[in-house]
């Protein structure tokens, strides 16, 4: 099965794959105002109603089957010394913890970067993923191999350059022996595996994390690895080293990396004490306590689960959208829409009359008495930032007296965001405010001050549909904002606003057929 | 609170009291926009440099700001309007509003608000009899009749407003319709306030009480609503079947003490309305149940007595109120 969202259902025109359809259910504040105007309006009632809570409540029945199956499954498990067992298991965990937390501070690159040389050799870390079951010694499994270099990878932020060169995330090749698969689709897969076991010496990346120990021994190797041989050699090598050296004379964080850190020293003395603990543990020298300690991490997952599972189901039942209702209707209250009985004010009933655009922003922009100063073409530039949300790339600045509207109306945004995030509604104030686009703003001046449609299409570059739409869209806010100047009794904006209406309705644009 | 010269003859001892409590009452309102009033033709202050908007009741005058008429300034952001103290009613979509059926005309009837114009209550706006949402047919057309009649008191809701300023109504619910077995009242529209319940129902009397955005209020016995949707398909025909029959016989006696409740409140209204008081449930409580504590017969309600009692009665209440 494939998921999609409601809004955006795709129709498979090759055959039979289905898709699940999930509700893309939202509150809006039109929709909150308008039904609180009305006196049958009942917002929770709408809510009990829609489709989307209409699937959580049908998943219910579903999860609480699971539950039970999942918890009879692990009731049905039994272990013997069970309380010991847990301990051992935790101090298991916890030095698993312990040993990553050294590897971080000595690998982070400020460290172990001047020692990452070519020809040294390394030991990486190779415990298998496709296992199910995790390992449950502290012995892990690893293998052996030769730094060829290491690479400094590029992220995708655009302030990648304002990172320190020490921070930024680094991958290694390394030359080891590695088992080369390939999968379903053809990619091939490589594996790094223990230097003992089958497979063939490959020159494979690795992220920095997958180091475990750096060793002092810098090997002698050829420069020209293509050949198999070369490469067989290389790893010979090593093995010598290794049978020479069991540990492969690691490099001393201490001493050698000259790792000063004091957060360092706590890890090491608690890992020292937690190996302590081990030797002495009666259960470890047990039989099959590997076979015990698999079960114990099944009931663990399973337990864990439960939780997950438990946790949907109660947040199922409550109304789905409640919390985002009433802190919608702080909003309104704050911001004067409504008064403190939620009957509808003024400035709410204005917001009741747009449903084309932000209701919000465009009420409180209107308030503001932007609208007033403006004159008729930079007020419909201004309201195509509202109806343009793409984002394009190389779109030209607009001029400077719309610059300044636009920046006013970023304000405003911003205020409106930020009374919303005070209320406790999920918003990002960033995402809201950047998502009003200037784009076309001079390209709807020119066509409000009468340039041909050709020539406002050289002005931006976008698909001629796109803009059409755009400037139809425009057309219908404006409609709405004459109704709303009406209804508060402005007759010069609503003047204006008519005015706008005809000196953008024209020509191909509102054309209603272009055929006929 | 605004007031109006009582039209009640009053003795001399009554006059001193009347006066006052309204002196209380007087006292106890809010000072705070006193100096915002204005009289047509006053100049408004505003600060010209900022952009202001001109909402109603204002208008521009060789750079000033003037006002249109009488009324207290009010100011929302950068909008300036003055809000009228006494006027008529003026609609906003999504009013629940009290008429009276003037006239059955083509697809639709016409119904008396309070306005000034008639509403228009069109016959695709209404709930069929049987429930059923379809088409109106020219059947339906010729049935209006069966519905609604000249002089039939009906309850609706604002819908839109026409471009020539004539009012829309709906009556799409179980609510709204036809008002049977009760009162109704006119008082002053500016005294009913928007509030967030017009429909009121008396569990203790029986009473629903439905108080008009225009100033029509309706006092009568409790009706029960059926709501459309909890109703399965036998109850239905059954419901259908004996409404059919008790329209064609007597109509079922209402009980004398639920006619005298009646009566009760819609005095209370009145007296109210002689006030200038706002009329809310509260307030028209509070006058019934003081009027039965007090054993003031229906009819001496309407007398001067009972008046001053009840301006004395609502300055003691607000003042406990305001101590609160």
């Amino acid at each position: 099965f494939k998921s999609v969202r409601l809004l955006d259902i795709i129709i498979d025109l090759d055959g039979f794959v289905s898709f699940f359809i999930i509700s893309a259910f939202h509150l809006s504040y039109n929709m909150l105002l308008n039904q609180l105007r009305c006196e049958e309006g009942d917002p929770e009632n709408l809510l009990r109603n829609s489709f989307f809570q209409f699937q959580a409540d049908r998943a219910i029945p579903d999860l609480e089957k699971q539950i039970k199956s999942l918890e009879k499954e692990r009731n049905s498990m039994v272990i013997e010394e069970e309380e010991s067992l847990k301990n051992y298991y935790n101090l298991i965990f916890q030095h698993k913890s312990l040993k990553k937390d050294i590897c971080e501070i000595v690998f982070t690159p400020k460290y172990c970067l001047p020692f990452l040389l070519p020809n040294r050799a390394v030991c990486l870390d190779c415990t298998n993923d496709d296992e199910e079951q995790q390992s449950f010694s502290i012995e892990d499994q690893d293998t052996w191999g030769v730094i060829m270099k290491f690479n400094k990878v590029k992220s995708l932020f655009e302030d990648d350059d304002n990172r320190r060169p020490e921070d930024a995330n680094y991958t290694v090749d390394v030359l080891t022996r590695c088992m080369v698969s390939k999968d379903g689709v053809g990619k091939k897969k490589v594996k790094a595996v223990p230097i003992k076991e089958r497979g063939e010496p490959v020159v494979v990346t690795v992220p920095l994390s997958q180091i475990k120990s750096l060793s002092s021994a810098i090997m002698n190797i050829p420069k020209d690895l293509v050949p198999l041989e070369a490469r067989e050699n290389a790893l010979k090598k090593v093995s010598e080293l290794l049978s020479r050296h069991p540990d492969g004379i690691p490099l001393d964080p201490e001493v050698d990396m000259k790792i000063k850190s004091s957060s360092y020293k706590k890890t090491v003395r608690r890992l020292e004490a937690l190996e302590n603990l081990f030797e002495k543990h009666k259960i470890a020298k047990s039989p099959l306590i590997t076979e015990k300690l698999k079960v114990l991490h099944m009931k663990e997952e399973l337990t864990a689960k439960i939780k997950s599972l438990k946790k949907t189901v109660r947040s199922s039942t409550t109304l789905a959208f409640k919390d985002e209702l009433k802190a919608r209707k702080r909003v309104l209250r704050r911001l004067g829409y409504t008064n403190s009985d939620n009957v509808v004010e003024l400035k709410g009933k204005v917001a009741c009359e747009i449903s084309s655009a932000e209701e919000l922003t465009l009420t409180e922009l209107m308030f503001s008495g932007v609208f007033k100063d403006a004159k008729v073409e930079e007020l419909v530039s201004l309201l195509s930032c509202f109806v343009w949300r793409e984002r394009l790339p190389d779109a030209a600045k607009p001029r400077e007296e719309l610059d300044l509207l636009f920046i006013q109306l970023q304000d405003t945004a911003r205020r409106v965001a930020e009374l919303q995030l005070d209320c406790k509604v999920e918003i990002d104030v960033e995402n809201f405010v950047q998502s009003f686009r200037p784009d076309i703003m001079e390209a709807v001046y020119a066509w409000a001050k009468g340039s041909k449609f050709f020539e406002v299409m050289k002005i931006v570059r976008v698909f001629e549909g796109s803009l059409i739409r755009a400037i139809r869209r425009m057309e219908e806010v404006l409609q709405q904002l004459i109704v709303a100047a009406k209804s508060i009794g402005e007759t010069q904006l609503e003047a204006k606003l008519e005015e706008a209406v005809s000196k953008i309705k024209r020509d191909i644009v509102f054309a209603a057929s272009l055929y006929l | 609170m605004v007031m109006r010269k009582l039209q009640l003859p009053l003795s001399q001892t009554q006059k001193v009291r009347f006066e006052r409590g309204i002196e209380r009452l007087q006292s106890l309102s809010s000072t705070a926009n006193s100096d915002a009033s204005v009289i047509v033709t006053d100049a408004i202050p505003v600060n010209h440099d900022d952009a202001f908007l001109k909402g109603h009741g204002t208008s521009e005058v060789d750079g000033e700001l003037l006002a249109t008429v009488c009324g207290v300034v009010e100011r929302v952001d950068k909008l300036v309007y003055v809000r009228t103290l006494r006027a008529r009613y003026k609609p906003e979509v999504g009013d629940i509003v009290v008429g009276r059926v003037i006239e059955v005309a083509q697809k639709r009837w016409r119904v008396e608000l309070n306005f000034n114009q008639d509403g228009v209550l069109m016959l695709s706006s209404m709930n069929m009899p049987d429930g059923i949402q379809r088409r109106r047919t020219s059947v339906d057309e010729l049935n209006m009749r069966n519905i609604f009649v000249e002089h039939d008191v009906v309850c609706a809701e604002v819908r839109n407003f026409q471009h020539d300023g004539s009012l829309q109504l709906q009556a799409r619910s179980q609510k709204y319709g036809k008002l049977e077995k009760g009162q109704l009242l006119k008082v002053d529209p500016y005294l009913v306030k928007r509030s967030k319940h017009h429909f009121h129902y008396i569990e203790s009397l029986g009473i629903d009480l439905i108080i008009g955005c225009n100033g029509f209020i309706w006092v009568g016995e409790h009706v029960e609503v059926r709501d459309p949707m909890a109703i399965d398909d036998e109850k239905d025909e059954e419901m259908i079947s004996s409404s059919a029959e008790n329209t064609g016989k007597e109509q079922i006696h209402t009980l004398l003490e639920t006619r005298q409740t009646i009566c009760r409140i819609g005095n209370a209204i009145r007296v109210l309305s002689n006030l200038g008081f706002t009329v809310t449930l509260e307030i028209i409580m509070e006058t019934v149940n003081l009027s039965n504590s007090k054993n003031v017969d229906i009819h001496d309600m309407l007398g001067s007595e009972f008046h001053v009692v009840v301006a004395e009665n609502e300055a003691e209440r607000r003042r406990t109120k305001r101590k609160k």
